[in-house]
Protein backbone atom coordinates (compact mmCIF):
# COMPACT_ATOMS: atom_id res chain seq x y z
CA UNK A 1 0.00 0.00 0.00
CA UNK A 2 2.85 2.34 0.82
CA UNK A 3 3.90 2.24 -2.84
CA UNK A 4 0.84 4.22 -3.88
CA UNK A 5 1.34 6.89 -1.24
CA UNK A 6 3.17 10.00 -2.28
CA UNK A 7 6.37 10.56 -0.36
CA UNK A 8 8.28 13.79 0.10
CA UNK A 9 11.61 13.99 1.87
CA UNK A 10 12.15 17.22 3.76
CA UNK A 11 15.86 17.71 4.42
CA UNK A 12 16.59 18.84 7.98
CA UNK A 13 12.81 18.78 8.52
CA UNK A 14 13.34 16.78 11.69
CA UNK A 15 15.35 19.61 13.19
CA UNK A 16 12.74 22.19 12.21
CA UNK A 17 9.99 20.00 13.66
CA UNK A 18 11.92 19.44 16.87
CA UNK A 19 12.49 23.17 17.20
CA UNK A 20 8.79 23.81 16.59
CA UNK A 21 7.84 21.32 19.30
CA UNK A 22 10.48 22.34 21.81
CA UNK A 23 9.96 26.08 21.57
CA UNK A 24 6.47 26.14 23.16
CA UNK A 25 7.63 23.71 25.86
CA UNK A 26 10.61 25.91 26.72
CA UNK A 27 8.40 29.00 26.78
CA UNK A 28 5.96 27.26 29.15
CA UNK A 29 8.79 26.13 31.47
CA UNK A 30 10.27 29.63 31.58
CA UNK A 31 6.89 31.23 32.26
CA UNK A 32 6.20 28.71 35.05
CA UNK A 33 9.52 29.25 36.75
CA UNK A 34 9.11 33.03 36.49
CA UNK A 35 5.68 32.72 38.07
CA UNK A 36 7.06 30.45 40.80
CA UNK A 37 9.81 32.96 41.53
CA UNK A 38 7.25 35.76 41.72
CA UNK A 39 5.05 33.73 44.05
CA UNK A 40 8.01 32.86 46.28
CA UNK A 41 8.83 36.52 46.55
CA UNK A 42 5.23 37.27 47.45
CA UNK A 43 5.39 34.53 50.08
CA UNK A 44 2.54 32.25 49.01
CA UNK A 45 4.32 29.52 47.12
CA UNK A 46 1.80 26.81 47.88
CA UNK A 47 -0.85 28.57 45.83
CA UNK A 48 -0.04 27.16 42.45
CA UNK A 49 0.39 23.59 43.66
CA UNK A 50 -3.39 23.33 43.59
CA UNK A 51 -5.71 25.32 41.47
CA UNK A 52 -8.93 25.21 43.40
CA UNK A 53 -10.68 27.93 41.50
CA UNK A 54 -13.94 26.89 39.91
CA UNK A 55 -15.49 29.17 37.34
CA UNK A 56 -18.99 30.39 38.05
CA UNK A 57 -21.20 29.08 35.30
CA UNK A 58 -23.49 32.05 34.86
CA UNK A 59 -21.20 34.98 35.62
CA UNK A 60 -22.25 36.91 32.52
CA UNK A 61 -25.98 36.30 32.84
CA UNK A 62 -26.68 39.90 33.83
CA UNK A 63 -25.49 41.35 30.52
CA UNK A 64 -27.82 42.15 27.65
CA UNK A 65 -27.62 40.72 24.15
CA UNK A 66 -29.63 38.82 21.56
CA UNK A 67 -28.75 35.62 23.38
CA UNK A 68 -29.77 37.00 26.78
CA UNK A 69 -33.18 38.05 25.45
CA UNK A 70 -33.73 34.76 23.62
CA UNK A 71 -36.26 32.35 25.18
CA UNK A 72 -34.02 29.88 27.09
CA UNK A 73 -36.03 26.86 25.93
CA UNK A 74 -35.54 27.67 22.26
CA UNK A 75 -31.97 28.74 22.91
CA UNK A 76 -31.01 25.44 24.51
CA UNK A 77 -32.83 23.30 22.00
CA UNK A 78 -31.66 24.97 18.82
CA UNK A 79 -28.06 25.48 19.95
CA UNK A 80 -27.81 21.84 21.03
CA UNK A 81 -29.14 20.67 17.68
CA UNK A 82 -26.62 22.97 16.05
CA UNK A 83 -23.81 21.42 18.14
CA UNK A 84 -24.70 17.92 16.99
CA UNK A 85 -24.86 19.05 13.36
CA UNK A 86 -21.40 20.59 13.71
CA UNK A 87 -20.10 17.41 15.35
CA UNK A 88 -21.16 15.50 12.24
CA UNK A 89 -19.03 17.60 9.85
CA UNK A 90 -16.24 15.81 7.99
CA UNK A 91 -14.47 18.52 6.00
CA UNK A 92 -12.04 21.07 7.34
CA UNK A 93 -13.44 23.99 5.37
CA UNK A 94 -16.94 23.64 6.86
CA UNK A 95 -15.61 22.96 10.34
CA UNK A 96 -13.63 26.16 9.97
CA UNK A 97 -16.82 28.02 8.96
CA UNK A 98 -18.53 26.61 12.05
CA UNK A 99 -15.70 27.96 14.19
CA UNK A 100 -16.17 31.42 12.64
CA UNK A 101 -19.92 31.28 13.38
CA UNK A 102 -19.15 30.28 16.97
CA UNK A 103 -16.75 33.17 17.39
CA UNK A 104 -19.41 35.50 16.02
CA UNK A 105 -21.95 34.10 18.47
CA UNK A 106 -19.58 34.61 21.41
CA UNK A 107 -18.95 38.17 20.27
CA UNK A 108 -22.68 38.77 19.84
CA UNK A 109 -23.38 37.43 23.35
CA UNK A 110 -20.76 39.83 24.77
CA UNK A 111 -18.91 37.09 26.61
CA UNK A 112 -15.45 38.26 27.71
CA UNK A 113 -12.43 36.60 26.09
CA UNK A 114 -11.28 35.27 29.50
CA UNK A 115 -14.21 32.82 29.67
CA UNK A 116 -13.75 31.48 26.18
CA UNK A 117 -10.01 31.13 26.64
CA UNK A 118 -10.58 29.04 29.76
CA UNK A 119 -12.80 26.63 27.84
CA UNK A 120 -10.35 26.27 24.99
CA UNK A 121 -7.37 25.76 27.32
CA UNK A 122 -9.19 22.91 29.07
CA UNK A 123 -9.16 20.91 25.86
CA UNK A 124 -5.55 21.57 24.87
CA UNK A 125 -4.18 18.41 26.51
CA UNK A 126 -6.62 15.98 24.92
CA UNK A 127 -6.58 17.61 21.50
CA UNK A 128 -2.81 18.15 21.57
CA UNK A 129 -2.46 14.40 21.95
CA UNK A 130 -4.34 13.94 18.66
CA UNK A 131 -2.23 16.54 16.90
CA UNK A 132 1.02 14.89 17.92
CA UNK A 133 0.05 11.23 17.71
CA UNK A 134 -2.27 10.98 14.73
CA UNK A 135 0.15 12.08 11.97
CA UNK A 136 2.58 9.44 13.20
CA UNK A 137 0.18 6.55 13.78
CA UNK A 138 -2.54 6.59 11.11
CA UNK A 139 -2.16 3.63 8.77
CA UNK A 140 -0.98 4.64 5.31
CA UNK A 141 -3.66 4.52 2.64
CA UNK A 142 -3.36 4.90 -1.12
CA UNK A 143 -3.13 8.55 -2.06
CA UNK A 144 -1.73 9.64 1.30
CA UNK A 145 0.97 12.25 1.38
CA UNK A 146 3.86 11.14 3.57
CA UNK A 147 6.49 13.59 4.72
CA UNK A 148 9.84 12.33 5.94
CA UNK A 149 11.36 14.99 8.12
CA UNK A 150 14.95 13.82 7.85
CA UNK A 151 16.56 12.37 9.88
CA UNK A 152 13.36 11.19 11.66
CA UNK A 153 12.65 7.67 10.31
CA UNK A 154 8.88 7.76 11.00
CA UNK A 155 6.73 9.17 8.19
CA UNK A 156 4.55 12.16 9.00
CA UNK A 157 1.16 11.40 7.43
CA UNK A 158 -0.51 14.59 6.25
CA UNK A 159 -3.93 12.88 6.24
CA UNK A 160 -3.54 12.14 9.97
CA UNK A 161 -2.51 15.71 10.60
CA UNK A 162 -5.55 17.10 8.74
CA UNK A 163 -7.81 14.67 10.61
CA UNK A 164 -6.48 16.03 13.89
CA UNK A 165 -7.01 19.61 12.67
CA UNK A 166 -10.62 18.76 11.72
CA UNK A 167 -11.25 17.38 15.21
CA UNK A 168 -9.72 20.44 16.84
CA UNK A 169 -11.79 22.84 14.72
CA UNK A 170 -15.03 21.02 15.55
CA UNK A 171 -14.18 20.75 19.25
CA UNK A 172 -13.40 24.47 19.44
CA UNK A 173 -16.50 25.44 17.46
CA UNK A 174 -18.79 23.49 19.81
CA UNK A 175 -16.96 24.52 22.99
CA UNK A 176 -17.34 28.18 22.06
CA UNK A 177 -21.09 27.78 21.57
CA UNK A 178 -21.31 26.65 25.22
CA UNK A 179 -20.71 30.21 26.38
CA UNK A 180 -23.71 31.82 24.62
CA UNK A 181 -25.69 28.70 25.58
CA UNK A 182 -25.02 28.69 29.33
CA UNK A 183 -23.61 32.02 30.27
CA UNK A 184 -26.51 34.16 29.07
CA UNK A 185 -29.10 33.18 31.70
CA UNK A 186 -28.89 32.46 35.45
CA UNK A 187 -28.38 28.74 36.08
CA UNK A 188 -31.80 28.19 37.75
CA UNK A 189 -33.47 29.65 34.65
CA UNK A 190 -31.44 27.38 32.37
CA UNK A 191 -32.39 24.39 34.53
CA UNK A 192 -36.02 25.46 34.46
CA UNK A 193 -35.86 25.56 30.68
CA UNK A 194 -34.36 22.05 30.68
CA UNK A 195 -37.35 20.89 32.69
CA UNK A 196 -39.66 22.34 30.03
CA UNK A 197 -37.69 20.32 27.51
CA UNK A 198 -38.74 17.10 29.29
CA UNK A 199 -35.53 16.48 31.21
CA UNK A 200 -36.71 14.58 34.33
CA UNK A 201 -37.38 16.77 37.32
CA UNK A 202 -35.05 14.73 39.48
CA UNK A 203 -32.06 15.27 37.21
CA UNK A 204 -32.70 19.02 37.17
CA UNK A 205 -32.88 19.14 40.98
CA UNK A 206 -29.67 17.19 41.26
CA UNK A 207 -27.77 19.43 38.85
CA UNK A 208 -28.79 22.40 40.97
CA UNK A 209 -27.95 20.68 44.26
CA UNK A 210 -24.61 19.32 43.05
CA UNK A 211 -23.66 22.66 41.57
CA UNK A 212 -24.36 24.24 44.94
CA UNK A 213 -22.41 21.61 46.87
CA UNK A 214 -19.36 21.82 44.64
CA UNK A 215 -18.53 25.24 46.02
CA UNK A 216 -19.20 24.12 49.59
CA UNK A 217 -16.89 21.13 49.31
CA UNK A 218 -14.29 23.07 47.47
CA UNK A 219 -14.17 25.37 50.44
CA UNK A 220 -14.02 22.40 52.77
CA UNK A 221 -11.25 20.71 50.77
CA UNK A 222 -9.30 23.95 50.65
CA UNK A 223 -9.59 24.37 54.41
CA UNK A 224 -8.49 20.79 55.06
CA UNK A 225 -5.60 21.14 52.68
CA UNK A 226 -4.42 24.35 54.32
CA UNK A 227 -4.50 22.50 57.65
CA UNK A 228 -2.39 19.71 56.18
CA UNK A 229 0.13 22.20 54.82
CA UNK A 230 0.37 23.94 58.17
CA UNK A 231 1.12 20.60 59.80
CA UNK A 232 4.01 20.11 57.41
CA UNK A 233 2.48 18.03 54.58
CA UNK A 234 4.28 18.38 51.26
CA UNK A 235 3.30 16.45 48.14
CA UNK A 236 5.96 14.06 46.86
CA UNK A 237 5.93 10.97 44.68
CA UNK A 238 5.85 8.43 47.49
CA UNK A 239 3.53 6.12 49.37
CA UNK A 240 3.17 8.47 52.33
CA UNK A 241 1.71 11.17 50.07
CA UNK A 242 -0.77 8.71 48.59
CA UNK A 243 -1.70 7.50 52.08
CA UNK A 244 -2.40 11.05 53.18
CA UNK A 245 -4.34 11.83 50.00
CA UNK A 246 -6.41 8.67 50.51
CA UNK A 247 -7.32 9.76 54.02
CA UNK A 248 -7.99 13.27 52.75
CA UNK A 249 -10.48 11.92 50.20
CA UNK A 250 -12.09 9.68 52.80
CA UNK A 251 -12.49 12.61 55.16
CA UNK A 252 -13.95 14.72 52.36
CA UNK A 253 -16.56 12.02 51.68
CA UNK A 254 -17.40 11.54 55.37
CA UNK A 255 -17.79 15.22 56.13
CA UNK A 256 -19.83 15.78 52.97
CA UNK A 257 -22.20 12.93 53.82
CA UNK A 258 -22.81 14.25 57.29
CA UNK A 259 -23.30 17.71 55.97
CA UNK A 260 -25.90 16.65 53.40
CA UNK A 261 -27.82 14.70 55.96
CA UNK A 262 -28.10 17.85 58.09
CA UNK A 263 -28.98 20.03 55.11
CA UNK A 264 -31.53 17.53 53.81
CA UNK A 265 -33.22 17.32 57.23
CA UNK A 266 -33.30 21.10 57.35
CA UNK A 267 -34.82 21.21 53.86
CA UNK A 268 -37.47 18.67 54.82
CA UNK A 269 -38.40 20.57 57.95
CA UNK A 270 -38.87 23.70 55.84
CA UNK A 271 -41.32 21.91 53.59
CA UNK A 272 -39.14 20.56 50.77
CA UNK A 273 -41.21 18.02 48.86
CA UNK A 274 -38.83 17.14 46.04
CA UNK A 275 -39.35 20.24 43.95
CA UNK A 276 -38.32 23.84 44.22
CA UNK A 277 -41.01 26.45 43.71
CA UNK A 278 -40.69 28.18 40.37
CA UNK A 279 -41.50 31.76 39.52
CA UNK A 280 -40.12 31.88 36.00
CA UNK A 281 -42.55 32.06 33.13
CA UNK A 282 -41.25 31.63 29.64
CA UNK A 283 -42.82 33.19 26.62
CA UNK A 284 -41.54 32.59 23.13
CA UNK A 285 -41.97 35.46 20.70
CA UNK A 286 -41.89 34.96 16.93
CA UNK A 287 -38.41 36.48 16.96
CA UNK A 288 -37.23 33.71 19.28
CA UNK A 289 -38.57 31.04 16.97
CA UNK A 290 -36.92 32.71 13.99
CA UNK A 291 -33.55 32.86 15.72
CA UNK A 292 -33.86 29.20 16.67
CA UNK A 293 -34.77 28.20 13.12
CA UNK A 294 -31.84 30.29 11.89
CA UNK A 295 -29.32 28.28 13.94
CA UNK A 296 -30.77 24.94 12.96
CA UNK A 297 -30.80 25.94 9.30
CA UNK A 298 -27.22 27.16 9.63
CA UNK A 299 -26.13 23.79 11.01
CA UNK A 300 -28.15 21.87 8.43
CA UNK A 301 -26.69 24.01 5.67
CA UNK A 302 -23.14 23.33 6.85
CA UNK A 303 -23.85 19.61 7.01
CA UNK A 304 -25.47 19.65 3.56
CA UNK A 305 -22.48 21.42 2.02
CA UNK A 306 -20.19 19.07 3.92
CA UNK A 307 -21.78 15.98 2.43
CA UNK A 308 -22.39 17.30 -1.09
CA UNK A 309 -19.75 19.99 -1.52
CA UNK A 310 -16.70 19.51 -3.69
CA UNK A 311 -14.17 21.17 -1.41
CA UNK A 312 -12.60 17.87 -0.44
CA UNK A 313 -9.23 18.67 0.99
CA UNK A 314 -7.76 15.19 1.10
CA UNK B 1 -9.11 11.98 30.06
CA UNK B 2 -12.46 13.01 28.64
CA UNK B 3 -13.49 12.76 25.02
CA UNK B 4 -14.11 16.18 23.54
CA UNK B 5 -16.57 17.22 20.85
CA UNK B 6 -16.10 16.21 17.27
CA UNK B 7 -13.91 13.15 17.83
CA UNK B 8 -16.32 10.25 17.57
CA UNK B 9 -18.45 9.42 14.54
CA UNK B 10 -21.91 10.94 14.83
CA UNK B 11 -23.65 7.54 14.91
CA UNK B 12 -21.56 6.44 17.90
CA UNK B 13 -22.15 9.80 19.60
CA UNK B 14 -25.90 9.44 19.31
CA UNK B 15 -25.88 5.75 20.16
CA UNK B 16 -23.97 6.44 23.37
CA UNK B 17 -26.48 9.16 24.24
CA UNK B 18 -29.35 6.73 23.83
CA UNK B 19 -27.59 4.14 26.01
CA UNK B 20 -26.84 6.79 28.62
CA UNK B 21 -30.47 7.90 28.75
CA UNK B 22 -31.60 4.30 29.17
CA UNK B 23 -29.07 3.56 31.93
CA UNK B 24 -29.91 6.82 33.69
CA UNK B 25 -33.59 5.95 33.63
CA UNK B 26 -32.80 2.57 35.20
CA UNK B 27 -30.58 4.28 37.76
CA UNK B 28 -33.28 6.78 38.66
CA UNK B 29 -35.73 3.95 39.26
CA UNK B 30 -33.24 2.13 41.48
CA UNK B 31 -32.52 5.22 43.55
CA UNK B 32 -35.06 5.97 46.28
CA UNK B 33 -36.05 9.63 46.62
CA UNK B 34 -34.47 10.03 50.05
CA UNK B 35 -31.04 9.06 48.79
CA UNK B 36 -31.04 11.66 46.02
CA UNK B 37 -29.25 14.27 48.11
CA UNK B 38 -26.66 11.60 48.90
CA UNK B 39 -26.10 11.03 45.21
CA UNK B 40 -25.81 14.78 44.69
CA UNK B 41 -23.20 14.93 47.42
CA UNK B 42 -21.07 12.09 46.11
CA UNK B 43 -21.31 13.76 42.72
CA UNK B 44 -19.94 17.03 44.03
CA UNK B 45 -17.33 15.28 46.16
CA UNK B 46 -16.33 13.27 43.08
CA UNK B 47 -16.19 16.48 41.07
CA UNK B 48 -13.99 18.18 43.68
CA UNK B 49 -11.77 15.11 44.03
CA UNK B 50 -11.13 15.11 40.33
CA UNK B 51 -9.58 18.55 40.75
CA UNK B 52 -7.02 17.07 43.13
CA UNK B 53 -3.68 16.52 41.51
CA UNK B 54 -1.29 13.87 42.74
CA UNK B 55 2.40 14.27 41.97
CA UNK B 56 3.92 11.69 39.67
CA UNK B 57 7.61 12.27 39.12
CA UNK B 58 8.11 15.56 37.30
CA UNK B 59 4.43 15.99 36.46
CA UNK B 60 1.13 15.47 38.24
CA UNK B 61 -2.00 13.58 37.37
CA UNK B 62 -5.57 14.17 38.42
CA UNK B 63 -7.76 11.44 39.78
CA UNK B 64 -10.68 9.94 37.83
CA UNK B 65 -12.22 7.91 40.66
CA UNK B 66 -14.85 5.89 38.78
CA UNK B 67 -13.98 2.97 41.08
CA UNK B 68 -14.64 4.89 44.29
CA UNK B 69 -17.93 6.26 42.99
CA UNK B 70 -19.03 2.71 42.23
CA UNK B 71 -17.93 1.53 45.66
CA UNK B 72 -19.83 4.30 47.43
CA UNK B 73 -23.03 4.36 45.38
CA UNK B 74 -23.48 0.89 43.90
CA UNK B 75 -26.41 0.89 41.45
CA UNK B 76 -26.84 4.68 41.69
CA UNK B 77 -23.26 5.26 40.54
CA UNK B 78 -24.24 5.79 36.92
CA UNK B 79 -26.45 8.80 37.66
CA UNK B 80 -23.72 10.31 39.76
CA UNK B 81 -21.18 9.90 36.96
CA UNK B 82 -23.59 11.40 34.40
CA UNK B 83 -24.24 14.40 36.65
CA UNK B 84 -20.58 14.87 37.49
CA UNK B 85 -19.60 14.74 33.84
CA UNK B 86 -22.40 17.11 32.87
CA UNK B 87 -21.15 19.65 35.38
CA UNK B 88 -17.52 19.14 34.38
CA UNK B 89 -18.47 19.61 30.77
CA UNK B 90 -20.57 22.70 31.41
CA UNK B 91 -18.14 24.37 33.78
CA UNK B 92 -14.71 23.35 32.57
CA UNK B 93 -15.20 21.98 29.09
CA UNK B 94 -13.74 18.67 30.32
CA UNK B 95 -15.42 16.51 27.72
CA UNK B 96 -17.72 18.07 25.17
CA UNK B 97 -21.49 18.33 25.42
CA UNK B 98 -22.05 16.16 22.35
CA UNK B 99 -19.61 13.60 23.77
CA UNK B 100 -21.42 13.52 27.10
CA UNK B 101 -23.09 10.21 26.24
CA UNK B 102 -19.80 8.59 25.27
CA UNK B 103 -18.03 9.90 28.38
CA UNK B 104 -20.87 8.67 30.60
CA UNK B 105 -20.65 5.19 29.10
CA UNK B 106 -16.90 5.21 29.37
CA UNK B 107 -16.86 6.02 33.10
CA UNK B 108 -20.33 5.00 34.24
CA UNK B 109 -20.33 1.37 33.17
CA UNK B 110 -16.98 0.68 34.87
CA UNK B 111 -18.38 2.39 38.00
CA UNK B 112 -21.41 0.08 37.94
CA UNK B 113 -19.20 -2.94 37.41
CA UNK B 114 -16.87 -1.97 40.25
CA UNK B 115 -19.83 -1.34 42.53
CA UNK B 116 -21.04 -4.88 41.90
CA UNK B 117 -17.56 -6.40 42.17
CA UNK B 118 -16.82 -4.61 45.43
CA UNK B 119 -20.00 -5.96 46.95
CA UNK B 120 -19.02 -9.51 45.98
CA UNK B 121 -15.43 -9.30 47.18
CA UNK B 122 -15.41 -7.09 50.26
CA UNK B 123 -16.40 -9.70 52.86
CA UNK B 124 -16.59 -8.34 56.37
CA UNK B 125 -12.97 -7.77 57.33
CA UNK B 126 -10.84 -4.67 56.96
CA UNK B 127 -8.39 -6.63 54.82
CA UNK B 128 -11.13 -7.80 52.46
CA UNK B 129 -12.49 -4.29 52.07
CA UNK B 130 -9.04 -2.82 51.49
CA UNK B 131 -8.09 -5.35 48.82
CA UNK B 132 -11.47 -5.06 47.09
CA UNK B 133 -11.09 -1.28 47.22
CA UNK B 134 -7.62 -1.34 45.66
CA UNK B 135 -8.82 -3.71 42.96
CA UNK B 136 -11.82 -1.46 42.35
CA UNK B 137 -9.64 1.64 42.06
CA UNK B 138 -7.31 -0.11 39.63
CA UNK B 139 -9.94 -1.82 37.48
CA UNK B 140 -12.21 1.25 37.45
CA UNK B 141 -9.54 3.28 35.72
CA UNK B 142 -8.29 0.48 33.47
CA UNK B 143 -11.81 -0.30 32.31
CA UNK B 144 -12.57 3.38 31.69
CA UNK B 145 -9.53 3.83 29.51
CA UNK B 146 -10.32 0.52 27.83
CA UNK B 147 -13.74 1.92 26.94
CA UNK B 148 -12.06 5.13 25.76
CA UNK B 149 -9.78 3.19 23.43
CA UNK B 150 -12.69 1.10 22.15
CA UNK B 151 -14.82 4.20 21.51
CA UNK B 152 -11.98 5.90 19.69
CA UNK B 153 -11.55 2.78 17.59
CA UNK B 154 -15.14 3.14 16.35
CA UNK B 155 -13.82 6.17 14.45
CA UNK B 156 -11.80 3.81 12.28
CA UNK B 157 -8.32 2.36 12.20
CA UNK B 158 -6.89 5.88 12.13
CA UNK B 159 -7.67 6.26 15.82
CA UNK B 160 -6.06 3.01 16.94
CA UNK B 161 -2.70 4.65 17.63
CA UNK B 162 -4.20 7.34 19.86
CA UNK B 163 -6.24 4.74 21.74
CA UNK B 164 -3.21 2.53 22.37
CA UNK B 165 -1.07 5.39 23.60
CA UNK B 166 -3.82 6.71 25.88
CA UNK B 167 -4.18 3.22 27.34
CA UNK B 168 -0.46 2.82 28.03
CA UNK B 169 -0.14 6.36 29.41
CA UNK B 170 -2.95 5.71 31.86
CA UNK B 171 -1.39 2.65 33.50
CA UNK B 172 0.61 4.67 36.07
CA UNK B 173 -2.61 6.56 36.89
CA UNK B 174 -4.41 3.25 37.45
CA UNK B 175 -1.78 2.22 39.99
CA UNK B 176 -2.08 5.53 41.81
CA UNK B 177 -5.87 5.18 41.81
CA UNK B 178 -5.52 1.68 43.25
CA UNK B 179 -3.32 2.89 46.11
CA UNK B 180 -5.55 5.87 46.86
CA UNK B 181 -8.71 3.74 46.78
CA UNK B 182 -6.98 1.26 49.12
CA UNK B 183 -6.27 3.95 51.71
CA UNK B 184 -9.62 5.69 51.26
CA UNK B 185 -11.53 2.44 51.81
CA UNK B 186 -9.46 1.64 54.91
CA UNK B 187 -10.19 5.12 56.24
CA UNK B 188 -13.92 4.84 55.56
CA UNK B 189 -14.05 1.33 57.06
CA UNK B 190 -12.59 2.67 60.30
CA UNK B 191 -14.43 5.98 60.44
CA UNK B 192 -17.85 5.47 58.83
CA UNK B 193 -18.32 1.85 57.72
CA UNK B 194 -21.99 2.36 56.85
CA UNK B 195 -20.88 4.28 53.74
CA UNK B 196 -19.42 1.07 52.33
CA UNK B 197 -22.57 -1.02 52.67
Amino acid sequence: MIDTAETIYVPFGGLILAAGLLLPIIVIIIRRSLKAARDRKAGHHHRHEHDWSVPVLDACSNLDSVFHRWDPRLKIFSLLVYCFLVAALTQIIWAFCALIFSLAAVKLAKIPFRNTKRRLMAMVGFLGMFLVIMPLTVPTQPGDLLLFFQPVPVPFNVRGFLLAILIILKAFAIALIMEPLLNTAPLPVTIQALRHLRIPDMICQMILLSHRYIFVFLNEANRMYTGMRVRGFRQKTNLATLHTMGNFLGMLFVSSFERTQRVYDAMLSRGYNGTFPVYTNFSARPKDWLFGIFWILLGTGLLFLDRTGTFIIW
Amino acid sequence: MHISDGVLPISVTIGCFAATIALTAVGVRKTPAESLPKVAVVTSAFFVSSLIHVPLGPTSVHLLLPGLVGILLGPSAFISIVLGLTLQSLMFQFGGITALGANSIMMGIPALMIGWLFKQLKGSTLKGHAIAGALGGFLGTVLSVGFLAALLYTGGEDFLGVGKIAFIASLPVSIIEAIIAYFTVIFLFKVKPELLK
